[in-house]
């Protein structure tokens, strides 16, 4: 199966996503220009972590204009897995494809660590291969990922089942102490209703290889080959 | 004529930044001032007949894109006097 990868003027994770999905998970991966009007085939689409387009105005707000962005909508539309990584996440965030916006960590630092997210569902294309409550070692860095929703959207996601990541500690517990940048409970990541769109700010594809220190990444990608193979969550490409 | 966009965050969205730059005040010496909320300034060189097609424009351009609306509110000032190209 094929991954493709989006490549915005200042992404600077692409080639990481990259490395994840084809030498380390030996499948089929390609770069897409955010210039590009073609998803090129493929079946999972990751939008990577940087700084798309410097970040001007707002994190992902300009990202969100780029051509294949309206391919990226469609595709999502069309019930595709798409994944969006820190940055990513912020654009899929302005694109309006997941609800909600990040706000300035409230340390006001840019965080650089490794934390610990609970895995809370299972039904989603990224976490199909995890189990409910499974917790996760994966590293940050970020400067704005203070998620932020109304409290009645955030109410609603909860209902929904749509906070797929929370922030936890060692026993799997959302606590104020393991919340790395304020985010409004807790909320690590998060899918849309249809349940088919991720967003999370911890980078799975720099913890595939004991190398880097973490290895827990590399069931996200896992999760995304397993659902694509068996149908559950296959785009109309 | 010129528009000018002040974007803030709502009122009900906490301010890292702003509170940040309170507490840098309050160690100055800045004891009278009590909160700060940090936004961001635009202006918008625009060619219409009128200050008010002017402010139509602004405020579509603010909601589509100059702020978000999910955390952000926004006020225009349309200053029909302002040289299109003069600063």
């Amino acid at each position: 199966m094929k991954f493709a990868v989006v490549v915005f003027p200042g992404s600077n994770c692409d080639h990481d996503a990259y490395h994840a999905a084809k030498h380390v998970l030996g499948q089929t991966a390609e770069f897409v220009w955010h210039k590009d009007t073609s998803l090129k085939g493929a079946d999972v689409v990751v939008l990577p972590g940087g700084f798309a387009h410097g970040d001007y105005l707002r994190t992902g707000a300009i990202a969100r204009f780029s051509p294949i962005m309206q391919e990226v909508t469609r595709f999502a539309g069309a019930g595709g897995p798409v994944l969006g990584i820190c940055n990513g996440f912020q654009v899929l965030l302005e694109a309006g494809l997941l609800p909600g916006a990040m706000l300035r960590n409230r340390s006001v630092k840019f965080q650089c660590e490794h934390v610990l997210i609970g895995v809370e569902h299972s039904d989603t294309p990224f976490t199909a291969s995890c189990h409910v409550g499974q917790v996760l070692r994966l590293p940050i860095a970020h400067g704005e990922g203070n998620y932020y929703a109304e409290p009645d959207v955030v109410e609603r996601l909860e209902a929904n089942r749509q906070v797929v990541f929370r922030y936890v500690n060692q026993a799997g517990e959302a606590t104020a102490g393991a919340n790395p940048n304020g985010s409004v409970h807790n909320i690590a990541g998060l899918c849309n209703e249809a349940r088919n769109v991720v967003g999370l700010m911890p980078h799975p594809e720099r913890a595939c290889e004991l190398v880097l220190g973490s290895t827990d990444g590399l069931v996200i990608f896992e999760s995304a080959v397993a659902s694509v193979s068996q149908g559950t969550f296959a785009g109309i490409q | 004529m010129r528009a000018r966009v002040f974007v803030t965050l709502k009122p009900s969205v906490f301010d890292p930044q702003g509170t940040t730059v309170a507490e840098g005040l309050h160690t100055l010496g800045f004891t009278a001032v009590k909160d700060v909320r940090q936004g961001k300034y635009f202006e918008l060189d625009i060619d219409t007949a009128t200050s008010e097609e002017a402010h139509r424009l602004a405020s579509e351009a603010a909601d589509k894109l100059l702020a978000n609306p999910v955390i952000e509110s926004y006020r225009i000032e349309v200053d029909p006097q302002a040289e299109e190209t003069g600063r």
